[in-house]
């Protein structure tokens, strides 16, 4: 099995070849009519022919992630067959080298694949969560003009994210980590012909351009600074080369100094990983680019934005966890991070009125969760919400995307209401995503919630406790509780408050899909259950870390508060529903006053950086532009050409058109060279 | 055989070859020109000639055939390029003939 490894992202690979070269040929292929030729039918069937192209390209991108799912499956069992030993002796992993990539001096970067416990659990999100989502985009973009390109950007998401997390080495992991980048910049402006996409779109590449350059310094560094154990310096950038434990410790005994202050290397290579995943992650203070990447189209909000791709920094972190456990002030920074944004995504996403902006908030709280637990040590707690988070978030996102699909491309909530009539499954649907992300006993959502909870409060066997996180993870699962309440309130709810847009439930092939992520979203719990602690023991062998107990009452409390809190935020939308209105403020402006203002305004993250990096950099690109640039560097490009021209202009004059002057002047040449080489 | 000395038939190629190209540069007549060429061309051969007698090897002699070769090839171009133009401007004179100038 090992042999066929390679196939998991090739599969999608030739996905994205196959539709590249043959996808515009299976569309075209679908038209029967004539150009021209329209009657009132033209149109019903045109639509009609255009899905069939639309199945066929998306099918085909479907069943290659699909495949890749099933190859991962195997792969899993084939990993659960070897033997299992805490530490050196682990014998679950494949780390297989293809061919030399590149070679600088003395580094060697392998093409490799490591296969072990979380590069094989972030396959099977990846894939399977992936697989669902391409089949869902087929029934969502049935009617948009360009499938074949959503579907190709798609797949090459699916080839990036597993480059990622499949890597054996940092060079790898770096290919895949700015392959995501760019797939989701792409697709974020994939719509780029209206106003906001290509400008989230660019945003979203500019800030986490940010976060790429801590990663390649992070590089840079582990390179230039790690030694084996004969104090060498290292060959390569392989993981289990690098990170092996008498080779990254060294990293404790090299001192930096940055800004007259003194770090190990450790210290300072964990705080450039750090800013990688602020990046990537959307934490604070880089998370801005996440709520506006919702301009893209809704799947890829629920795939990239939600599911996969944000996962990728908390992945980064387990990845190299022996290097953030030499630092741990590096640490109690990344918890602290994690907590204040979680705690101020949640603020954020009470004052929304975009179904989608209010779950985007949502996920970089959840995001901050998941931060929050790595950064206290407890990789496995932040492992599991990150898996339950993908499953339920991917269910939340694709529900919306049904309701805006249903509902007349409408995303704004106080134009809502009433739908769970018009839409009965997608609202089941999304109440247990609701409940699920909540924290509501027995989803999944409870589960991994309580488990970082559980770690903060308690800590880790022998370990300190970080209250003062706790209790502000507390807060914040009261305030996901209450701001989910109130979109379902206003969405679901109520009375349709927009009478003129007609509202339907969506085709089978967008439902599907919500039925099994929501059936995930029940059991997602199994994945590490109290007493059991499937996924804790799986990784053991790669994290030493051993399974936490269950605390039944705090997670009974933290369940309560979330339920009444939940519950208050239903009652209240319900009572005030005759207050929302497209035009007005918040009903809950009333009771917050300023404080909701300050949530509305997203904590003025944004205005803050548009006063002190946008509008500086634009002020300067004006002063460079209308004094650098036109008198520096159009006067060197003007002043070699007018020197050009002169010089031409001077010469000019030697072409006379009379032969016989040419003739002389060669004659002058010719004894001019001759008489050189005689009298010199 | 060795009555005349090498210096001679090197003086005598040098005086025509100077003969070539005062014509060339003088006259404006093609014709005329094309026959001060091949006196240059001709004075070059004579020099060959002269030296490969003198240092008894038929490199040079070689070489004349070559030049003798290239020459006729030359003067058929040239003489075809003059009776076009002939044809358009009803003369040989090469200074009517200057419209391509800087």
């Amino acid at each position: 099995m090992e042999n066929f490894i390679w196939l998991v992202p090739a599969l999608p690979l030739l996905g994205v070849i196959i539709n590249t070269l043959l996808g515009a040929a299976a569309l075209r292929g679908s038209h029967h009519h004539a150009p021209g030729d329209s009657h009132d039918t033209h149109a019903a069937d045109h639509g009609v022919h255009h899905d069939n192209g639309v199945r066929r390209v998306g099918w085909l991108a479907s069943a290659m992630v699909g495949l890749a799912f099933v190859l991962t499956l195997v792969m899993l069992v084939q990993l659960l067959g070897q033997e299992a030993k805490v530490g050196e002796e682990n014998g679950r992993f494949f780390d297989i080298t293809y061919w030399q990539w590149m070679a600088a001096g003395d580094l060697r970067i392998p093409f490799g694949f490591l296969i072990d416990q979380l590069s094989l659990t972030m396959m099977l999100l990846v894939t399977g969560v992936g697989f669902l989502i391409h089949v869902y985009s087929i029934g969502y973009m049935s009617h948009d003009p360009r499938p074949t390109r959503f579907f190709v950007y798609l797949n090459l998401f699916i080839v990036a994210m597993l480059m990622l997390v499949m890597g054996n080495n940092f060079v790898m992991l770096f290919l895949g980590w700015e392959g995501v980048g760019l797939c989701s910049f792409l697709l974020i402006g994939f719509w780029f012909e209206q106003r906001d996409p290509p400008w989230a779109a660019t945003k979203a590449f500019v800030v986490n351009r940010i976060g790429d350059f801590g990663l390649l310094m992070a590089m840079f560094a582990i390179w230039g600074l790690t030694k084996n154990a004969e104090g060498g310096a290292l060959h390569s950038l392989v993981f289990r080369e690098v990170l092996a434990p008498e080779n990254v410790g060294s990293l404790q005994f090299v001192q930096t100094a940055f800004l007259g202050t003194q770090y190990t290397a450790a210290g300072a290579i964990a705080l450039m990983l750090l800013l990688g995943v602020t990046g990537k992650s959307a934490q604070i203070p880089l998370f801005v680019w996440l709520p506006d990447a919702m301009a893209g189209p809704t799947p890829v909000s629920a795939l990239i934005h939600a599911a996969t791709m944000v996962t990728a920094g908390v992945y980064l972190v387990i990845r190299t966890a022996p290097i953030f456990e030499l630092s741990p002030s590096v640490m109690n920074t990344m918890a602290l991070v994690g907590v204040a944004t979680a705690f101020i995504a949640a603020t954020i996403a009470l004052g929304q009125y975009d179904i989608k902006k209010v779950l985007a908030y949502s996920t970089v709280s959840q995001l901050g969760y998941m931060v929050a637990a790595v950064g206290m040590g407890a990789y496995g707690a932040g492992l599991f919400h990150l898996l339950t988070h993908g499953i339920f978030k991917a269910l939340l996102f694709l529900g919306a995307g049904a309701v805006i699909h249903g509902y007349g491309d409408e995303q704004d909530m106080r134009k809502m209401g009433g739908l769970r009539h018009k839409m009965p499954r997608t609202f089941a649907t999304y109440m247990v995503g609701t409940l699920a992300l909540a924290g509501i006993a027995p989803l999944a959502g409870f589960w991994s919630k309580d488990e970082i909870i559980g770690h903060a409060w308690y800590g880790a066997e022998g370990g300190a406790t970080h209250r003062g996180i706790a209790i502000f993870l507390i807060l914040s699962s009261m305030l996901t509780a209450f701001y989910m309440a109130r979109q379902v309130a206003m969405v679901f709810f109520g009375e349709q408050r927009d009478k003129s847009i007609h509202a339907h439930e969506s085709s089978p092939l967008m439902i599907w899909p919500l039925i099994i992520l929501a059936v995930g979203s029940v059991l997602g719990g199994l994945i590490n259950l109290p007493g059991l602690h499937p996924l804790t023991s799986w990784l053991e062998p790669l994290l030493g870390e051993e399974a936490a107990p269950f605390h039944v009452g705090l997670a009974a409390v933290v369940m309560v508060l979330a339920l009444l809190s939940g519950w208050a935020g239903f009652t209240y939308y319900r009572r005030a529903e005759r207050r929302i209105k497209a035009t007005h403020r918040d009903p809950l402006h009333r009771w917050g006053g300023d404080f909701y203002a300050i949530f509305e305004e997203k904590w003025g993250f944004d205005s803050l950086y548009n006063a002190i990096v946008v509008q500086p950099y634009k002020y300067l690109s004006n002063v460079l532009g209308k004094a650098f640039d036109v008198v520096i560097i159009d006067g060197v490009v003007n002043g070699s050409a007018n020197l050009v021209g002169l010089t031409g202009r001077g010469l000019r004059t030697f072409q006379s058109g009379y032969v016989r002057s040419y003739a002389l002047m060669f004659l002058v040449g010719v004894v001019a060279v001759l008489g050189y080489f005689v009298l010199r | 055989m060795n009555d005349v000395s090498t210096n001679a038939y090197v003086l005598l190629s040098a005086i025509l070859f100077t003969i070539g190209v005062v014509g060339v540069l003088t006259r404006r007549n093609a014709i005329v020109m094309f026959m001060s060429v091949e006196l240059m061309l001709n004075s070059a051969n004579l020099a060959l000639i002269a030296f490969s007698r003198a240092r008894a090897e038929s490199d040079g002699q070689v070489i004349t055939f070559f030049v003798i070769a290239v020459a006729a090839a030359e003067v058929a171009v040239g003489l075809a390029l003059l009776v076009s133009i002939f044809r358009a401007k009803q003369t040989t004179n090469v200074d009517d003939v200057s419209t391509l100038k800087g």
